[in-house]
């Protein structure tokens, strides 16, 4: 392999890298709604697609530059996330997590289907910024438009850690995410964190879809399984519960599924992503960062 | 008619896929591979009585042994993988065995056609029924004889110590380590007679649509497969069936006069179906409440 | 006398917490054996490492003169060691004849062989599991979920299916946790009527005046390690044992 080979290959995979904020943001998303509430929210990709369309229709009528329409999608983002927890998780006994697993696989087609219809299946363009410039380091190019994604991701993730780590409402989801029970008997409000911890990771979907959109050019409710099945993986890479090792295990499946398709080709790739996630659950099942045991 | 015995075929077949997922969530494993274990059913018995023109029975067979070793080699590393991990570790092994057949080729000339599957395009021609002079009543026939078969044997599974003791790992896997179970072997049984049936499920699928792609085997399939015994409820077998006639017959033809609609019902149902009943249609509390309807309290009844 | 159970140098360690600290105990045929200390001295701990629901760090675990350190769970069950759980593990969606026929283990049914053991029907386990319902007055719950069960019955049920695995040794996890003086009498009768059926039992316990009543000997951690063993009288009156549960000043 010559040296022009080798500089297609690290300029795939920083594509791949910085693509894969996005997938960072759904792990985050997936971790988080787990590390809460230990139940996974299946639908959560096809919300957050399903954001991204929304915040199309929001600004359907006026022609509104592109940041607004990333914003609309953040908020539509949010107030889906709310109502995925009414309708799949509030009134469902803890204890039977069979049941809420089902009820996410029923928003997921639920949420597929709405845009199917609404859309008549067609693909729509998504806005981007900075789609016309090119940053030049060196032999490689760097798309301003995936600088963007990634920028605004990181910002996003950023904001994210500090909202859990520095403010009490963060305090209050980490305690009822260790000890439930215990939280409820600080006068924590067990709802209330759930729904924030939905409405938050809402408005983290609502950027990862937008931002999806923004980075492909377009969207299609074919986006969701994919979607979710890397986003799932990534979680399990990173490690359920982990919002750092989701941050890494999403930036690192990005790159990863660059350099698979640049060498094997598109039909393989997923193939070897997979096999990625196998020896992980063979080698390392907590994943990279394993959230810590309960005493129980 | 055909139409009524053509979704009798639908039902009998999907119902073999939800008996696989059954066995396994007894034991408290949430697998989403066994689309995967019917897709290698398919694709085996389908290459079996097209490209070496075996009967349909030891086909259907070795679709089964095939379909069952995996889930066999599959069983082993989702021991190491707990909870809502092994959903997504299932997620990704059908995947896998999607994009495998995605990719497969292997193609025979015959007169001027090709047979064999086709990566991509899939699988053509798998013409054993009309070639052997199958009508389609004798197809649905075949199909419920065998699901009678398999779900006679589950039953009996289930009313057997056996089916306690799937259901004690399901429940508390240390408690039952406790009571002298040895869980590894449950579980890797559980997970290897789940794929045998899925595998048949598979065969039987392949020959009555005559063509099967990687596409029909994806993730969708394979949340089918769990949603008929959670729907259904997890007592009892026939509370797969009748998920199974509920959402193939009912929803999915039923509803048929809503067009496009009834996939937007059909999500919002499932959500509603779980918040009213988590525990499924027939949840032990309402078999019990049916046994004591129908059954008189005997003295001297074993189980 | 023959030694059922022997522990040598039995340490389990938790990070940097020792839980189980270089116990040595030896159980002979027939004893009951006391293991009292005050919360968090390591009791539930040694049970576990029994059982092997935990690896030991170190030390050795000899039943009838087997090491038995590697072995998993079930083995153990089947060489006939049995435990109940301190916060009770029942299999709360199967009956209370389910529960108990799961987990048994006895020596007609290890003779019939392996298809009749696993798939056949409920007509040979039945004289057997119906004794021990009567035994522990729970044979009109038969057939009803363990989950719907009373807390008192929820224990029995716990207890009987320890016995349904027809075990040499015993492990009985608090059982009185929760338990009116009543209650405490039966438990005691039922321990007693154990060691009348050659069970050798380890009884790990709080209530103090069941253990001191039914234990031929008593041992006492505190910290993960032993402190003091003998007979209960001998126990009572040792000042390292009231000083572990009272403090120093008591003692003085």
């Amino acid at each position: 392999m010559d040296v022009l080979d080798l500089i297609d290959a690290v300029q795939s995979v920083a594509d791949g890298v910085l693509f894969g904020a996005t997938y960072a943001l759904l792990g985050i998303g997936f971790t988080l709604v787990f590390g809460v509430m230990h139940k996974i929210n299946l639908s959560y990709a096809a919300a957050s697609i399903g954001a991204a369309y929304a915040s199309l229709l929001i600004v359907a009528g006026i022609k509104a530059p592109a940041i607004l329409v990333f914003l609309a999608s953040a908020a539509a983002g949010g107030v889906i996330g709310g109502l995925v927890y009414l309708v799949g998780f509030k009134f469902i006994p803890l204890a039977n997590p069979l049941a809420t697993l089902m009820s996410t696989v029923g928003l997921l087609l639920l949420i597929d289907e709405i845009i199917v219809h609404t859309t008549a299946g067609v693909p729509l363009n998504y806005p981007a910024l900075f789609s016309d410039v090119i940053v030049s380091a060196g032999p490689f190019n760097l798309r301003g438009d995936l600088m963007f994604v990634f920028a605004l991701s990181c910002a996003c993730m950023v904001v994210l850690l500090l909202l859990l780590y520095r403010t009490r409402l963060g305090l209050a989801t980490r305690a009822v995410s260790q000890q439930p029970t215990a939280s409820q008997l600080c006068g924590i409000s067990i709802t209330r964190v759930n729904v924030v911890t939905f409405v938050i990771t809402g408005v983290v979907g609502g950027i990862a879809g937008a931002m999806t959109g923004a980075a492909i050019g377009m969207l299609s409710p074919l986006l969701s399984l994919p979607l979710t099945v890397k986003g799932l993986i990534v979680t399990v890479i990173g490690g359920l519960g982990s919002i750092p090792g989701a941050i890494i295990a999403g930036l690192v499946v990005g790159g990863l599924e660059n350099a698979f398709q640049f060498f094997r080709g598109v039909s393989e790739r997923d193939l070897y992503i997979m096999l990625l996630l196998f020896a992980f659950l063979i080698f390392r099942p907590g994943g990279m960062f394993a959230m810590p045991v309960g005493r129980d | 008619m055909d139409f009524y015995l053509g979704l009798m075929q639908i039902i009998g077949v999907h119902t073999l896929l939800g008996l696989s997922a059954y066995c396994v969530l007894l034991t408290g494993q949430v697998s989403l591979a066994q689309a995967g274990f019917f897709a290698i059913g398919a694709y085996v018995a389908g290459m079996l009585t097209v490209l070496a023109q075996w009967p349909l029975v030891p086909a259907l067979g070795a679709s089964a042994v095939v379909a069952g070793v995996m889930a066999c080699a599959v069983g082993f590393p989702a021991l190491r993988v707990k909870g809502l991990m092994l959903v997504v570790a299932t997620i990704a092994f059908g995947e896998a065995v999607r994009l495998f057949f995605f990719n497969f080729t292997y193609q025979v000339q015959a007169g001027n056609l090709k047979l064999g599957p086709h990566g991509a395009e899939g699988f053509r021609q798998i013409r054993y029924f009309p070639e052997h002079g199958w009508t389609t009543l004798d197809v649905m026939l075949f199909i419920w004889a065998v699901v009678a078969l398999v779900m006679a044997g589950v039953w009996w599974l289930d009313r057997s110590r056996a089916g306690a003791v799937l259901r004690a790992v399901g429940e508390d896997e240390l408690a039952a380590q406790s009571a002298g179970i040895n869980i590894t072997a449950v579980k890797v049984s559980a997970m290897t007679i789940g794929g045998v049936i899925a595998g048949i499920g598979g065969g039987i699928f392949a020959h009555y649509t005559t063509h099967i792609e990687h596409l029909q085997f994806g993730v969708v399939l394979a949340t089918f497969a769990i949603a008929y015994p959670i729907l259904g409820g997890l007592s009892n077998v026939f509370g797969t069936l009748l998920a199974v006639v509920f959402v193939q017959g009912f929803l999915i033809e039923g509803l048929r006069f809503m067009g496009d609609w009834r996939n937007l019902l059909f999500g919002g149902l499932i959500v509603l179906a779980m918040n009213v009943r988590p525990r499924g249609l027939l949840d032990a509390g309402a078999v019990l409440a049916l046994k004591r309807l129908i059954v008189p309290r005997k003295d001297g009844d074993g189980a | 006398m023959a030694t059922v159970l022997d522990l040598q140098g039995l340490t389990k360690h938790f990070g940097g917490v020792r839980a189980v600290d270089g116990i040595d105990l030896a159980v002979a045929r027939g004893e009951i054996v006391g293991l009292i200390g005050p919360n968090g001295s390591g009791k539930s701990t040694i049970v576990n490492l029994i059982c092997g629901l935990l690896p030991p760090t170190a030390g050795r675990i000899i039943f009838n003169g087997a090491d038995i350190s590697r072995l998993p769970p079930h083995a153990r069950v089947t060489l006939g060691i049995a435990r109940t759980f301190q916060n009770i593990r029942l299999f709360g969606q199967l009956t209370v004849w389910q529960n108990l026929w799961v987990a048994q283990n006895s020596g007609e049914q290890r003779n019939q062989n392996f298809l009749h053991r696993w798939f056949g029907g409920s007509n040979g386990a039945w004289e057997e599991i119906n004794r021990t319902l009567e035994f522990f007055d729970l044979a009109h719950k038969r057939d009803e979920l363990a989950a719907n069960l009373a807390f008192g019955e929820q224990r029995r049920l716990e207890f009987a299916r320890a016995l349904a695995a027809k075990p040499v040794l015993l492990l009985l996890d608090e059982p009185a946790a929760g338990m009116n003086a009543e209650e405490v009498d039966q438990l005691d009768s039922r321990i007693r009527k154990l060691r009348q059926d050659g069970i050798t039992v380890l009884l790990i316990e709080h209530h103090v005046e069941l253990v001191m009543s039914v234990a031929d000997r008593v041992a006492v951690l505190n910290f993960g390690q032993k402190i003091a063993e003998g007979t209960p009288a001998f126990v009572q009156a040792d000042p390292a044992v009231r000083e572990a549960y009272l403090g120093t000043a008591a003692v003085a």
